[in-house]
């Protein structure tokens, strides 16, 4: 679980809310007093290690599935698998807005 | 509030990669569809220079239809573009190759640039930003690659394996 932490996206599976290039803020400390729940877009490993930026779409015995919001272009866990939450590294809590994302 | 996260997002924490793919992880990548609407690009900039003037209504139709194509092709070239960035290209790439990261960004910049001009200059230019990723891409796969004349009106050249 992350304190904070940001990450540069890589891919369009979450376009149109948050698009290939943005830049988003993920914290974990939301869910050290509530559960992440359906409609989350969360941070989370993947079996490889890679840090992977998606929405939850259901919850089944304390398990998460996985999905993103563009399904023309997207890997959903029925591909990697419903994670537990203890891959869940936090909530995205903001992205920078689109146009403005050099530093 | 959003300030707070603005400055904390531009100024404090060290930044990381998040996936967002995506693509089926299929592994088939290739630079030819970059070079292919590059080369589109160059021939809708010449045949907009060469709009003939005779009839007027004609000559707007005609450039309404080529600058249509060159932008739906720039369109494609960032696409194309993005997917080799983004999913092909991998932080050891950019290491092994400095010039990399530098040749997506003034593809990019060029890219707008022939959006937003008539300039066959920069179209050339971004022909050859494309063809030396085209290189580099080759390279990574450890496969030989040549530059030839192409066989399209452009007359420009293209990269290709050998």
């Amino acid at each position: 679980m992350l304190l904070l932490s940001k990450f540069k996206i890589s891919g369009h599976s979450m376009e149109p809310q948050i698009k290939n290039g943005n830049t988003v803020l993920v914290s974990g400390i939301i869910y050290l007093f509530k559960s992440p729940k359906k409609g989350d877009v969360i941070a989370f490993k993947n079996l490889d290690g890679k840090i992977l930026i998606k929405r939850i779409t259901k919850k089944e015995n304390g398990k998460y599935f996985m999905g993103g919001d563009n399904r023309k272009d997207s890997l959903d866990s029925n591909k990697f698998g419903m994670i537990s939450k203890d891959k869940i590294l936090g909530k995205v809590i903001y992205t920078l807005p689109a146009g403005r994302q050099e530093f | 509030m959003k300030l707070i996260f603005s400055f904390l997002l531009r100024n404090l924490l060290t930044q990381n990669i998040a996936y967002a793919h995506c693509d089926i992880p299929c592994g088939i990548y290739d630079p030819h569809g970059a070079q292919l609407a590059a080369h589109t690009i160059i021939r809708m900039t010449e045949l907009l220079t060469e709009v003939k003037k005779e009839s007027e209504l004609k000559a707007e139709h005609d450039i309404s239809r080529l600058t249509h194509v060159k932008e739906s092709q720039s369109n494609l070239l960032e696409e194309e573009l993005t997917t080799l960035e983004n999913d092909y290209f991998k932080a050891e790439h950019y290491k092994e190759y400095p010039k990399l990261g530098e040749n997506f960004s003034n593809a990019n910049k060029l890219g707008a640039k022939v959006r937003q001009n008539i300039d066959i200059d920069a179209a050339e230019e971004l022909l050859e930003e494309v063809m030396q990723i085209a290189e580099i891409f080759y390279k990574t796969k450890g496969v030989e690659f040549v530059r030839v004349k192409s066989v399209y009106p452009t007359q420009r050249e293209l990269v290709i394996q050998k």
